[in-house]
């Protein structure tokens, strides 16, 4: 995917995104990272096409993602939100099965392909004892990862993941970035990301997009978008950049300091 | 088979024999005492007179309430999923009314598109609802805003309502809107036209149902499974307005059962639309009727509206929505 000179509104007032520049590697994990209301949601809104630019486009195989219908899209990428709901009494297997209405129509049963497809969901997010269990009994890492479970039965090239880990545990934020990565090198799925944890941001991505104000402030390996300087640019953090053999660089914030962020 | 099926089937074969055993009820009590073989006897061919009265006075009116009774709990099923709130009904927010008023207007000046009463209807209805929409949303619909907007729209309606008989001269000019709903005149012309546009209706909603289901996810997810999602919300607004329209056509302003029965379905069989929007229709036809059917045999010979046995029953299953909030939906 590639994301050309994007200008968005929400309000039409002030400019949310300015003039984006930026791609998504195939077969590789890209993050979006940024302060809170940098506008890297609503990159990913963009490129997931839930909004529609102002100007410039974000491009799937030489189309503009707008241009495609709802369902063509729908064949090509699929997401996971921070934030979902579902009625409450719907068990995981049917869930998970929603992610092949893009493939088999709103009114057909569930073919071979199908059913292979959500065994599939299942079994890479572990959920294949939960299949007949009500969404409401899970737990929260449990209920994230149907979720994952039905953005995958989708089958599509492309997964985006709106902050999928901001509202687990410790374990659970990690548990779903294995199985990211897993999915990733396992399947080759192209895959982008809004992470609010810089170090998890390192950890689990190879290439790391860095925004602040609604503009692109910084692309490329992790080791070389975070820095001592960048992040005390981006967030008004000092930080202390660390190497730990095995590891790779991590970030310690030390305070604030003196800075203020406009 | 598994246990759920099992329950599920279990649960029709129940509503259809109490609404069969009400139905059967109904149509041999009232001013007219027949067995119910004497009444079967004579409607295969006899020449029974008092056959011949209930014929053409209590049968219409027995069908048409069941009908109405569907046709409104379905339309609160669609405007729930649509405005993902579990206190949306045509008649609280304003739907029934504006149909009401566009209704009587018609039949005040050109009484003879009797046929065309339910499309008039709709476009009254389709207002209200609009109104409701403009005002009221706001990203989402939150409930109490809905209701607030809601009642504000019904009563300009129901107000436009009381004036229209200072304006349109007609027999049906004294009509008040919240005491119409006695089903005491109904026709067999009544009963065939809510059969038919009625029937559309429900049809419609049936084959809609994924849209239904979808909406109760977020819209951004709803979005990314390949719906569009406006263009879903916009088509099942219309069929929840034909439906509620052509009920308010032929008489029908029951406030609650789009609110009662699909929360009682939802419970019974929980949120699939496949399998609660049937189940709905059948309770829908089943409260009405046993409103309808109560109304006109506990105090005779006087009547209660069915209308106002619902408001009786309706208005404190409100306060319990009102007070368990928004908790219906969302995981």
């Amino acid at each position: 995917m590639e994301i050309n000179r994007v200008v968005f509104s929400h309000d039409k007032r002030r400019n949310h995104l300015k003039d984006i520049q930026a791609a998504l590697a195939p077969g590789r994990i890209t993050t979006i990272i940024g302060p809170n209301g940098c506008g890297k949601s609503t990159l990913l809104g963009v490129m997931s096409g839930l909004y529609r630019p102002q100007s410039g486009q974000a491009v799937i195989d030489g189309k503009a993602v707008h241009r495609y219908s709802a369902r063509e899209l729908a064949r090509k990428l699929a997401a996971v939100h921070q934030q979902n709901s579902a009625p409450a009494d719907i068990t995981v297997e049917r869930l998970v099965g929603y992610g092949r209405i893009p493939r088999r129509g709103w009114f057909g049963g569930n073919g071979e392909d199908d059913r292979e497809a959500i065994e599939w969901a299942l079994s890479c997010t572990d959920l294949a004892d939960k299949r007949e269990t009500s969404v409401e009994q899970l737990s929260g890492g449990e209920r994230q990862r149907v979720w994952l479970a039905m953005a995958l039965a989708q089958k599509t090239p492309m997964l985006f993941l709106d902050e999928p880990t901001t509202f687990l545990d410790m374990y659970y934020q990690l548990e779903m970035l294995e199985l990211v990565r897993r999915l990733n090198r396992e399947y080759n799925l192209t895959i982008a990301m809004v992470l609010h944890d810089i170090n998890q941001a390192i950890r689990y991505s190879d290439y790391i997009i860095a925004m602040k104000d609604g503009r692109v402030v910084a692309q490329g390996l992790p080791q070389e978008v975070i820095t001592r300087e960048s992040v005390k640019d981006i967030y008004g953090v000092h930080v202390i950049v660390g190497h730990e053999e095995g590891a790779g660089i991590y970030i310690v914030p030390v305070g604030i300091g003196t800075s203020t962020r406009r | 088979m598994t246990m759920k099926s099992i329950k599920l089937v279990a649960l029709f074969a129940g509503l259809l024999a109490v609404l069969a055993a009400v139905f059967l009820y109904s149509a041999v009590t009232g001013s007219i005492k027949i067995t119910a073989p004497e009444l079967v006897a004579g409607l295969l061919g006899g020449t029974d007179e008092r056959v011949d009265v209930i014929r053409d006075l209590r049968l219409p009116r027995i069908l048409l309430s069941m009908l109405v009774g569907a046709t409104l709990a379905v339309s609160g099923s669609l405007l729930q999923a649509v405005m993902r709130n579990p206190l949306a009904d045509a008649g609280i927010i304003g739907i029934s009314a504006g149909a009401g008023v566009f209704t009587l207007v018609l039949a005040g000046l050109f009484p003879m598109l009797f046929f065309w009463t339910p499309l008039f209807a709709f476009i009254g209805g389709a207002i209200a609802c609009v109104l409701v929409y403009t005002f009221a949303w706001q990203g989402g619909l939150s409930p109490l805003r809905m209701v607030l907007v809601g009642i504000a729209v019904h009563m300009i309606f129901t107000g436009i309502g009381q004036l229209a008989p200072a304006f349109v001269r007609s027999s049906i000019g004294q009509a008040n809107l919240i005491s119409a709903s006695t089903f005491s005149f109904t026709t067999w012309g009544d009963v065939r036209l809510l059969l038919l546009y009625g029937t559309i209706g429900l049809i419609l909603a049936y084959v809609l149902f994924p849209w239904c289901n979808m909406l109760l996810l977020q819209d951004k997810t709803a979005h990314h499974l390949g719906l569009h999602v406006v263009r879903a919300r916009v088509v099942l607004s219309a069929v929840a307005v034909l439906l509620a329209g052509s009920a308010a056509a032929v008489g029908g302003f029951l406030f609650f059962v789009g609110l009662l029965v699909p929360a009682i379905s939802r419970i019974c069989v929980g949120s699939d639309h496949r399998v609660s929007l049937p189940f709905t229709a059948l309770a829908g036809a089943l409260l009405v009727l046993a409103a309808d059917t109560v109304g006109r045999t506990v105090a005779h010979p006087l009547e209660i509206p069915a209308s106002v046995i619902l408001m009786i029953i309706g208005g404190p299953f409100l306060l319990v929505l009102l007070k368990r909030g928004g908790r219906m939906y969302g995981n």
